[in-house]
């Protein structure tokens, strides 16, 4: 099995993440998977990506434009 | 009218933070390579092109790397000629080959060397920027700048006037964000410009003998209640902390400009001025993207940052100016005392907090709404706090500014099963039940008497088992007097001929990180009419008392602060206005201070007395250097 390594973007662990933790993930070519040191995740990219819309579950206001006299 | 000032300052940083990590991952560390400074260079030449192109002129902190690149040189000086830019210098962007060479060390953080060798860098990089430019510059910087560097640079080269000082809020949070590797421990400073004082940079100065002689700017504009509570990268006015936080979706970030328009906004706290800083190195904008963002989407924010200040500026809603020219004004325009305020409400969760925000050269205190007015924050500026950091000092690293208060990092009101954690606020009582304002969610109003900054809460309702009390709060801040005013009010009761007890209290400890420190520096004082009882912190569980107190007080030698609480005169009278001038008594209330234990390493001052429909309660919290 050879080294991990960096994926194409540096994806951070989503379930880190959510712990105010940022932690860039490695990338396992044999079994097509990122995976995070610090934790147990492991996932493909797809499922990063589903995790990282997951986490931003907090942001009840993220798209809202406040006006200025808001 | 309003003026909102905009600093946009770029630095030219040869070896960006971060590209030996991640775009340089699997190759041998080689800081001199080519495609590196190549790369570098084009992103520092990008993001001039954006600001110039959007009409604002920028700063350009020249790093002692750049000193070394006949490009970056020829850039800076074409765009001061062009565009005005102010040519600057920072004190980030150190590593290089030629400084690594000469210094035989991997550190890059100017705070965190010995102060020989804070003296030699300042000398080497302040006369290699004399030597390219043949003046010595207006402005410099770094992530934190401790009084000693800026004394010293003050003192040797007085031409610099403005510095960039301090990240708001980037201590252990950040520290921990960064997996216990981002070394840079520098909470509790101001939010907005301030003018350092010569002891403490985050303390502001309170008159000309304390003035360090520049004025300093927080790197960065953040988010008052996100940084806060977390990781302060997330949530400023940085496109890669809004990306990194991951504040977006399908490219769309309104929340960047909702930060902006909030700091817009505070000119109606601070006389019609408002402030807001965008500095940014080239290491986030790189091609192999940064923050799962790829780079299209790392460029596209940075030109709709700069497109949406670029457009208030044609509004005529904005000044965009240098460091140097932004630190004239600063001059004429504050006090020493004047405070900086900011009633700052959530622009993220959706959950409506507000957290007021207080700074003068006294204090910096934070106060929550949402916890009925509870004050959560407190740092002790009235100490002036003499605290060295870097190498062959006690604080090699920390270089934040020591709390009383702070609910994050030392519990507020919630504890687990046991102990108490640091707040101050106010319980209520009523045949055996037990109220904590601080789980009265409220709102409040901002408005100014004279000097006095006063914040006006909404009332709110206190449920016992057969009453029903209606409070109201008043917090006052008065310009230079370094003490807090608390006033509540009984609007009404359920019952009118009912009698509660209130209890004014304040439990504090000290510190900078979440871990406890050593509380037997403290000694606590219940100062009564005729005799005062002092108590020498031994974690004991002890308690002393005195009828209407004169003061209850702790002073922690460890961080030269004695903090006590005193009454205030009230009024007994029915009255609307908490502030009316009538029959002003003085109400009878018992005065304690409270020891603490091991596994409760705080200490409590307060007042307790009894409240009648319609009567006043108010306390004054008072900050001061210990002797």
């Amino acid at each position: 099995m050879a080294q991990s390594g960096k994926g194409k973007l540096n994806y951070r662990c989503p379930s880190c993440f959510m712990r105010d933790l940022d932690i860039d993930m490695f990338y396992d070519k044999d079994k097509d998977e990122y995976y995070c040191l610090r934790c147990q995740y492991t996932g493909t990219e797809a499922d990063v990506l589903e995790k990282n819309k997951m986490a931003r579950f907090r942001y009840k206001s993220m798209l809202k434009r406040y006006t200025f006299e808001d | 009218m309003d003026k909102f000032i905009v600093n946009i300052i770029h630095r030219p940083e040869m070896v960006p933070e971060y590209a030996e990590k991640v775009t340089g991952h699997g190759k041998e560390e080689d800081i001199g390579r080519d495609n590196l400074l190549t790369e570098s260079l084009d992103i520092f030449r990008t993001q001039q092109e954006i600001a110039h192109k959007n009409g604002l002129k920028t700063t350009i902190q020249m790093t002692y790397a750049s000193l070394f690149n006949e490009e970056a040189i020829a850039i800076a000086k074409e765009h001061h000629e062009v565009y005005g830019d102010e040519i600057s210098l920072t004190l980030l962007g150190l590593p290089c080959t030629e400084f690594r060479e000469k210094y035989k060390t991997k550190d890059f953080c100017i705070w965190m060397f010995s102060m020989e060798d804070k003296k030699s860098i300042v000398d080497d990089v302040f006369g290699k920027f004399f030597e390219t430019f043949g003046f010595y510059p207006e402005s410099t910087g770094s992530y934190y700048m401790d009084a000693d560097l800026t004394n010293y640079i003050k003192e040797k080269y007085p031409s610099v006037i403005c510095a960039v000082a301090t990240c708001w809020e980037e201590g252990p949070k950040a520290y921990h964000t960064c997996n216990n590797s981002w070394y840079t421990l520098m909470d509790g400073g101001p939010w907005n410009p301030w003018i350092p004082s010569k002891q403490n940079t985050h303390a502001p100065a309170a008159n000309e003998a304390e003035d360090s002689g520049i004025v300093a700017i927080p790197h960065l504009s953040r988010d008052l209640i996100a940084c806060y509570d977390g990781n302060g990268s997330n949530f400023g006015t940085h496109p890669q902390n809004v990306l990194r936080g991951m504040i977006y979706e399908d490219g769309q970030y309104p929340y960047l400009y909702n930060i902006i328009d909030q700091y817009r906004s505070l000119a109606k706290y601070n006389n019609g001025y408002s402030y807001n800083m965008m500095f940014v190195g080239p290491g986030w904008m790189n091609k192999m993207g940064r923050w799962e963002a790829p780079y299209e989407l790392l460029r596209q924010s940075y030109e709709d940052g700069m497109a949406y200040y670029g457009d208030l500026k044609k509004e005529g809603k904005l000044e965009d100016m240098t460091m140097a020219e932004f630190a004239r004004h600063y001059r004429k325009k504050k006090t020493y005392t004047e405070p900086e305020c900011a009633l700052w409400k959530d622009i993220l969760y959706g959950s409506e907090k507000q957290l007021f925000w207080y700074a003068d050269p006294f204090m910096r205190a934070c106060v929550n709404m949402d916890q009925g007015g509870a004050i959560v924050d407190l740092r002790p500026y009235a100490a002036k706090l003499e605290w060295q950091v870097g190498i062959g000092t006690k604080h090699v690293q920390d270089a934040s500014y020591p709390f009383l208060i702070q609910e994050k990092y030392r519990a507020g009101y919630f504890t687990h099963y046991a102990g108490e954690g640091t707040v101050r606020s106010a319980k209520l009582s009523y045949n055996g039940e037990e109220v904590d304002l601080c789980l009265c969610r409220t709102k409040a109003v901002f408005s100014r008497e004279e000097d006095t900054r006063i914040l006006t809460l909404d009332p709110v309702d206190i449920e016992f088992r057969d009453l029903t009390v209606k409070l109201q709060t008043k917090i006052s801040f008065e310009e230079g007097k370094s003490n807090i005013k608390i006033e509540r009010k009984i609007l009404s009761m359920s019952n009118p001929d009912a009698q509660i007890d209130l209890n004014e209290y304040m439990v504090g400890c000290y510190g900078t990180t979440e871990y406890p420190e050593d509380m037997t520096c403290i000694t606590l004082e219940a100062e009564g009419l005729k005799e005062t009882t002092t108590i020498n912190y031994e974690y004991k569980c002890r308690e002393a008392e005195a009828l209407n107190a004169k003061s209850v007080s702790a002073t922690v030698s460890a961080i030269k602060t004695k903090v006590s609480m005193t009454m205030v005169p009230v009024l007994e009278e029915k009255s609307t206005e908490i502030n009316s001038a009538e029959s002003m008594n003085q109400k009878e209330a018992l005065g304690y201070v409270k020891e603490g234990y091991a596994f409760s390493p705080m200490f409590t001052l307060g007042y307790t007395t009894k409240l009648k429909d319609g009567e006043v309660f108010a306390t004054w919290l008072n900050l001061e250097r210990e002797n």
